[in-house]
């Protein structure tokens, strides 16, 4: 082969796949499915959902690989939002679980657990914890809320007492602060 | 619902790339991110961020990936079938040439070739708009390369324009030209491949070709290359630009 998968760039995989190539649908899988699955797991209490999600996403990369565009962005953030999206549409499609986690996010968020745990796991552990580190407190909890515990702006800020114009502004700021602090580590491109 | 300004969508941005607004608000930020590519740059930076904050790693659950292979093999992919594309008188003209080339290559098996052939080559284009520069070069300099490739020349009448292509054992083609005209933008080239007696369309390759990328299924026999109105058409009418036989290595 001239092109060995394993050696081959996510854009070159995903160009392989719309050749419906299932060796390069598979190694796509092997790079990616490990951070997907942590993602969904952490949003969804059910293992067989976070599994389904799984296989939802990586069969939508299938069926439409022309939805990744390589010039905005990486496959591995475009699979994780992707379940993100799923998974928070599961969420919000079962009252009983929302409200158990709003309880559960609401406790997190008075204990002020940080997000530094969520990522001691990864080669680029230590750098996005010290800049997560240096965010507002206020920013971090937004964001965790919004993000982890899959609630819209609307519900942190009613978690959280805080104006919804707020909460919105600090997600904002705090993912562009968080995105600065990271470029300047060298852990994100510029 | 208020349609929002461009100032209010940008303050949902954050919550909209962390899947935080309500329905109807994620709906009309994605309409506007559709018309404003700064919007659409900050949401990709957003998720980019998101995505290492995620950070975290399990082990792929037993069974999914077999639970996916599966469901592929479910929905294999689709065949082109251009029989009913073409009545059988548009096949003679114009392509009479196309059909002389074909003819000194092999003999030809008519292949099932599938309705889904348009489904096909959209996906295609959009992979090759989506890759194009670099990747799609640095790939087509590899089936260049290729041991098993099968290159094909194709050529005008006159010999003046020129453009080759390169079959991958896989069905993977590529096509280099820098001898192509650039045409009106109201027009584009279109490359055909001749399997059987069918002209199978694998895409439309715009008005200014450079590298393309293409897919084709069956035996082919011969590629040629016309100039249509943008989009593309089903059916030619036209003489092919360049024309080259596929010789089988």
């Amino acid at each position: 082969m001239i092109d060995p998968l394993k050696d081959a760039s996510d854009a070159a995989l995903v160009l392989a796949i719309g050749r419906y190539r299932e060796d390069a649908l598979a190694e796509a899988y092997r790079r990616h499915a490990g951070a997907a699955f942590a993602l969904a797991r952490r949003l969804l209490a059910e293992r067989q959902l976070a599994e389904e999600v799984l296989q939802e996403v990586f069969l939508r990369l299938w069926h439409h690989p022309d939805r990744f565009d390589p010039d905005r962005g990486t496959l591995r953030a475009y699979l994780l939002a992707q379940v993100h999206g799923r998974a928070v549409d599961l969420l919000r499609s079962e009252t009983a679980r929302r409200r158990r986690e709003e309880r559960e996010a609401r406790m997190t968020a008075e204990s002020a657990v940080d997000l530094e745990r969520e990522v001691m796991d990864l080669t680029m552990a230590e750098g996005v914890r010290e800049v997560m580190a240096g965010l507002p407190l206020d920013e971090r909890r937004a964001i965790e809320l919004a993000y982890f515990g899959g609630h819209s702006y609307r519900q942190v800020a009613v978690m959280l007492a805080t104006p919804e114009g707020t909460i919105k502004s600090r997600i904002r700021s705090g993912l562009r602060r968080m995105r600065d602090g990271l470029v300047e580590a060298g852990i994100a491109a510029p | 619902m208020r349609r929002f300004g461009h100032a209010e969508v940008a303050e949902l941005l954050g919550a909209y790339a962390l899947d935080a607004l309500e329905v109807d608000e994620a709906r009309q930020v994605a309409s506007h991110l559709a018309d404003c590519p700064s919007c659409a740059a900050e949401v990709t930076q957003h998720r980019e961020v998101a995505g290492l904050l995620a950070a975290g790693w399990l082990p792929a659950p037993d069974g999914v990936w077999e639970q996916i292979a599966e469901a592929l093999e479910e929905n294999p992919p689709p065949v082109p079938d251009v029989l009913a594309l073409a009545p059988a008188r548009r096949r003679r003209g114009v392509w009479a040439r196309v059909a002389t080339v074909a003819a000194v290559v092999a003999a030809l098996v008519i292949g099932a070739l599938g309705t889904r052939v348009f489904d096909d080559q959209r996906r295609l284009d959009d992979l090759a708009v989506a890759l194009a520069g670099e990747e799609l070069t640095r790939a087509a300099n590899a089936a260049a390369n290729h041991p098993d490739a099968v290159p094909v020349a194709l050529r005008s009448a006159d010999g003046s324009v020129e453009a080759d292509a390169y079959l991958l054992p896989d069905g993977t083609g590529f096509l280099v030209s820098d001898t192509l005209a650039a045409l009106d933008p109201a027009e584009t080239y279109q490359l055909w491949a001749v399997v059987g007696t069918a002209k199978i369309s694998l895409g439309v390759l715009g008005p200014d070709p450079g590298v393309s990328a293409f897919r084709v299924v069956g035996d082919v026999s011969a590629l040629a290359i016309t100039e249509e109105e943008a989009g593309g058409v089903v059916v030619s009418q036209r003489a092919p630009t360049v024309v080259g036989a596929v010789v089988p290595a």
